[in-house]
């Protein structure tokens, strides 16, 4: 069958069960001496109002009141207006109290740097010293022409004809992998690449997943980047998950000569650092890249972590899946073997 | 027609040539897994409009939804200056029953487009052109010689096009007109129209008859073929890469003579070729790659005159690194591409088996 068309599932199917949610909550309660007395909404009397509480979940919107009590520290996500003193939410989300301090969570947000944070993004223009890349936060990030490898490994100064040839680097539209070295004061964040790890990106494909807030996306984890050994003679496979939701995927590439010297790696791989043609991969391990692919989007889908233990439980289990499924399309999890391949891996943890 | 809509998408040259090298590969290994002619999942919903004579609401996989409302009102039919008056009634009798394409307003909108802006409007176009093709739409809009049918199709996109909307537009549409429904025609002849208070007793713009086949509205699909391999569905991602890309237009008939079954009795839908529309890759578009050894920064020499550079990049091994497809459509692979449609246990077929599953209310 080409096409499946399926009747829509109610909403509630979607919502987390609410029992727990609530739960979570009454341990709050336990150890603040029931909200100190404090009418908190989502955690009045449950007796006393019945249908406001029927409509009630644990999900705050937009301008809705939080609390209209004094005592409440406002944080992340609020704001009180003037000469009011209830706090009002900003973003969708659920409440959260640490000690007198309310913020609400959102349930989506986009990414916000930190220093250190492996991130893949995309040049989105060229200035004349430096990159601006898109990293998935409210603003663009920079990479200044300072703040990369030149080919070759050579130490020097940059020079104007290095400004003139910028975009033998880097040119719009290119994939790399950085880290963020600095944050400035409007909260856009400045890359580097100056390591092997880092760079530009090719033989592989790029998706993009929500990173941070709500259930699901990538989250900061031990080990950001790692290689998979595929099944079916696909080889070895990168995976490098940007803090920021951005994901790549490509072929390994083995680091050519054995030479161990600090000096003569860094001239043997930078003659191809910044190079934009792809290698010879075999057909095995496109069907694997594309295999990881659809399996990363099906977790997303499902609302669980993005991080190297789910990722390839989940990519067992789709192995075996299509093991039993032979055939053309066998490798989409879009529809029902994505709930198969969610079933096993629940089974297996 | 420019796909102003799909071009946004920024793809590095090393993406472009890995997808277009992965699409090559027979069979295609595409980005998700999927086969070529499989569709993403859809969610379909119908009669969500209570205000209206028909209503539906798809939602792609990607999360791009649409809702479409169809609309009818009587409207007094334009005099028909016609020879008629002057040479008898008998060109008068041919034109019983014909429909004019003004009797439809379709109307598309996209969030973040303005209503004169290329994209929809090409879309609207699109659409009320497989509409509107062989005449017999407008033909179940007639009421009598004074009076007709004035059908208003809104179709609303609620979500930003992640990929070319049209096949989501076209189902649909495709939906809400099975749904359509008049109030049944109490008067007769050329009277002031008269229709049935009772809704209950309402009929179909498209009537349904026992057996699986009945007349459809069309159903316009998005096909693309990269380097000889066609593929259905395409995502943004693939689009970007396609060399040829159509929006084929397909629309069934009811079987109504006995003969006919007999001749073709294996055939078990009368699909009909409305129109076929190319479309502007995005593909076009896209930067070209610089292959190794006219990178400098990867120890190769970058040629010192424009000329130079060009004519070595003619000379260069195909597939080493992207390059924006050249040239048009080949008249065998639209051909190629439309067969693949419209062939015997074919997509065309498989679709509307699909449509036939959603639950009409």
């Amino acid at each position: 069958m080409a096409i499946t068309i399926l009747a829509p599932a109610p909403a509630a199917a979607a919502l987390p069960p609410r029992d727990h949610v609530r739960d979570s909550n009454d341990d709050d309660d336990s150890d603040n001496s029931d909200n100190g007395g404090v009418n908190l909404q989502g955690d009045f009397d449950k007796g006393s109002r019945p249908a406001k509480r029927a409509r009630h979940t644990d999900i705050i919107t937009p301008g809705e009141t939080v609390t209209d009590d004094s005592q409440w520290m406002r944080g992340h996500g609020t704001y009180i207006a003037p000469a009011s003193t209830e706090i009002i939410a900003t973003v969708a989300g659920t409440v959260q109290k640490t000690n007198k301090l309310l913020s609400v969570r959102p349930l989506r947000a986009r990414y916000t740097p930190e220093i250190g944070d492996l991130v893949v993004g995309r040049i989105v223009e060229v200035q004349s010293k430096r990159w601006r890349v898109d990293v998935g936060a409210p603003v663009f990030a920079g990479l200044p022409l300072s703040a990369i490898n030149l080919p070759g490994g050579i130490l020097r100064k940059r020079t104007e004809t290095d400004e003139l040839q910028i975009r033998t680097f880097f040119s719009e539209g290119d994939l790399l992998v950085a880290e963020v070295q600095s944050l400035h004061q409007d909260g856009s964040a400045s890359l580097h690449t100056r390591s092997l790890k880092f760079g530009k990106l090719r033989n592989g494909i790029f998706m993009s997943v929500s990173g941070m807030g709500g259930g699901g996306g990538v989250v900061r984890a031990k080990r950001q980047v790692w290689m998979i050994h595929t099944a079916g003679g696909g080889g070895e496979v990168d995976v490098i998950l940007g803090v920021n939701g951005y994901i790549w995927i490509s072929k390994h590439i083995e680091a050519a000569g054995g030479d161990t010297a600090i000096t003569r790696i860094e001239e043997k791989i930078s003659s191809t650092v910044y190079s934009s043609q792809n290698d010879e991969i075999s057909v095995e391990t496109r069907t694997e890249i594309a295999r990881i692919g659809s399996v990363i989007q099906l977790l997303v889908q499902e609302g669980v972590k993005i991080e190297e233990e789910t990722i390839s439980k989940a990519y067992e289990a789709a192995v075996g899946v299509a093991s039993l499924n032979q055939g053309e399309g066998s490798g989409y999890l879009g529809g029902e073997l994505g709930r198969i391949v969610m079933a096993d891996v629940g089974k297996s943890s | 027609m420019p796909s102003s809509m799909s071009q946004q998408i920024l793809l590095s040259p090393a993406e472009l040539s890995y997808l277009h090298t992965s699409l090559s590969s027979s069979p295609p290994i595409r980005p998700d897994g999927r086969s070529s002619t499989q569709f993403r999942p859809l969610i379909a919903e119908t009669d969500i409009l209570p205000g209206t004579n028909g209503s539906a609401r798809i939602c792609f996989a990607d999360g791009t939804e649409a809702i479409v409302g169809v609309k009818a009102e009587v409207e007094k039919s334009r005099a028909r200056y016609t020879h008629a008056d002057e040479d008898g009634e008998g060109i008068v009798e041919e034109d019983e029953g014909r429909g004019l394409n003004e009797w439809v307003e379709l109307c598309v909108e996209i969030p973040g487009m303005r209503d004169d802006d290329s994209m929809p409007v090409f879309l609207a176009a699109m659409m009320s052109e497989a509409l509107l093709a062989d005449g017999e739409f407008t033909r179940r809009l007639y009421i009598n010689r004074r009076f007709h049918w004035k059908l208003y199709l809104d179709i609303l996109l609620l979500s930003q096009p992640s990929s070319y909307p049209l096949p989501l537009l076209s189902l649909t549409t495709h939906l809400a007109l099975l749904l359509t429904k008049f109030p049944r025609l109490k008067s007769e002849k050329d009277e002031d129209p008269l229709f049935d208070d009772d809704w209950d007793a309402s009929v179909f713009l498209y009537p349904r008859s026992s057996t699986k086949s009945f007349d459809r509205p069309p159903v316009t699909l998005l096909v693309m073929s990269v380097n000889g391999n066609i593929m259905f569905d395409p995502s943004k991602e693939e689009l970007s890469v396609a060399e040829v890309v159509l929006a084929v237009s397909v629309g069934e008939r009811s079987r109504s003579e006995e003969g006919d079954m007999v001749i073709d009795s294996g055939k078990t839908r009368d699909l009909r070729l409305l129109a076929v529309r190319t479309i502007d890759p995005p593909s076009r578009l896209t930067h070209p790659g610089v292959p190794n050894a006219l990178n400098t920064a990867t120890g190769g020499s970058a040629a010192d005159t424009s000329e130079k550079a060009s004519g070595q990049r003619e000379t260069m091994a195909e597939g080493s690194v992207w390059q924006p497809p050249r040239g048009g459509a080949k008249r065998h692979q639209i051909a190629a591409m439309i067969q693949k449609v419209l062939e015997q246990g074919g997509v065309a077929e498989e679709v509307m088996a699909g449509l036939d599953g959603v639950d009409l209310g």
